[in-house]
């Protein structure tokens, strides 16, 4: 865990979700949890290897995901969590953690990203580091947290 | 090894003889032409090439309605722009769309001839994968049982269905990350979980983050080893396995996985059922071009 791997995800909030039409983006807390995660009720998991090796992992509640959902598709009303908004907030976390990964490029950190799964319910999650950086987010609002648990290849 | 069939798609007759030429010169089989949406639709649904290659600008029409045609013909024709045109939006646009690369004109023919084998060769990778990766993760998952626990656990039937899945209450997540992007993931009851670290630790977990740390290592190596056994039989994969993270609760859907390929089986095992899904998929970033 280090303090530097935050800021490409900083950044990519900053320069992706403006393309999604979500242009309202306030940076809350910053917290360092343990392995624990408690699901706000939607957590999208995608992995990470290279010179880093680990998980970024992004929270939101349903509702908030829903609205995020709308907004990426143009408005349309979204009422439930269903496959195509559970697809617009998977490709959102895709093109999030990508972006991210052309930040810690420019540092000299190569990474390759996974595939995102994402999960819903009422349900925890363990990562695979000790400690996890947790930046929340409010975007046009909502919730939105990213929880970092990625180390240093060693 | 049989030709590579490819049809040509441009408006213009001088085009059509000049790329003829180059393709057939470099061993490519030119199978048809077509200079309009519905030439194109005609030509491509007769002979099914194996590549198309693209022109931009065409009378009532364009490259990017033409793709589309191509695409909802057979989606795993490979299309190739070929255009004078070439702008940060016109390629947004091809990627897209699943364009499989893009070549300015004039074409050169040794630019488009490593194009085309290139994408080719690619293919039979992918075709190498989707036939391996199953087999390969399911004596994975055999021989780290069988190690650790002395145990033969009985594989269902395969199932090739990517559907939202209902949790058993533990889930193990990894990604797999190299030439493809994947994902595995094991479900399982907290009572199979439970009775699993017990059998490996030889002795009841301390807590229930014992617990999940054990089963989070047991699918690491499975991981691990399968991988490890996949790169050897081509090391163009390079496969690497992100570390578990381990989705655990009363109350847990896993929505349905974003691959082109899975597979999945419920695995019968002396601890209770276990549910493995793997899959794969091309990389987004898999874009062809030399320039």
């Amino acid at each position: 865990m280090d303090v530097k791997h935050i800021n490409p995800f900083l950044d990519s909030v900053v320069n992706v979700m403006p393309q999604l039409g979500i242009s309202d983006i306030k940076k809350g807390k910053l917290t360092i949890k343990d392995k624990t995660i408690n699901s706000p009720g939607v957590l999208i998991n995608v992995g990470i290897v290279g010179d880093l090796r680990g998980n970024v992992i992004y929270g939101t509640t349903i509702e908030s995901a829903k609205g995020i959902a709308s907004t990426m598709m143009m408005g349309m009303p979204v009422n439930e969590l269903d496959e195509m908004a559970q697809s617009a907030i998977s490709e959102l976390t895709n093109m999030l953690t990508a972006n991210a990964c052309m930040g810690f490029s420019e540092q000299n950190i190569n990474i390759d990203i996974s595939t995102p799964t994402l999960m819903y319910g009422d349900f925890t999650a363990t990562a695979s580091s000790d400690k996890v950086l947790c930046v929340e987010l409010k975007i046009n609002d909502l919730p939105f947290e990213i929880n970092i648990a990625i180390d240093r290849v060693s | 090894m049989e030709k590579i069939r490819v049809v040509i798609v441009d408006d213009s007759p001088f085009s059509i003889t000049l790329l003829s030429d180059m393709l057939t010169e470099s061993g490519f089989e030119v199978v048809g032409e077509a200079s309009s949406l519905e030439e194109t639709v005609e030509v491509v649904g007769k002979m099914r090439p194996d590549i198309v290659t693209m022109d931009m600008t065409m009378p009532g029409t364009d490259g990017f309605e033409c793709t589309r045609a191509v695409h909802l013909i057979d989606p795993n024709i490979h299309v190739i722009i070929v255009s004078s045109m070439m702008d940060d939006e016109i390629v947004g646009k091809a990627k897209k769309l699943h364009v499989s690369g893009y070549i300015q004109k004039p074409a050169d023919k040794e630019e488009l001839s490593l194009l085309i084998n290139r994408i080719m060769a690619d293919e039979e990778l992918y075709k190498e994968l989707e036939e391996i990766y199953y087999p390969v993760f399911k004596e994975g998952f055999l021989n780290t049982f069988n190690r650790m626990t002395k145990t033969i656990p009985e594989f269902g039937e395969e199932s090739q269905s990517n559907t939202e899945q209902v949790s058993r209450g533990v889930s193990v997540v990894m990604g797999i990350i190299g030439k493809y992007s994947g994902r595995l993931l094991f479900d399982m009851s907290y009572e199979t979980a439970d009775k699993l670290s017990n059998e490996v630790l030889k002795r009841s977990p301390k807590n229930s983050q014992e617990m999940i740390n054990m089963i989070g290592e047991l699918s690491n190596i499975i991981a691990g080893n399968s991988c490890s056994v996949m790169n050897k039989k081509n090391k163009l994969f390079g496969f690497r396995v992100a570390p578990p993270t381990i989705f655990h609760g009363s109350s847990l859907t896993i929505s349905k996985a974003e691959l082109e390929s899975m597979a999945a089986a419920a695995v019968e095992t002396k601890f209770g059922e276990i549910y493995m899904s793997i899959g794969f998929q091309r990389r987004s970033g898999e874009w062809m071009s030399n320039i």
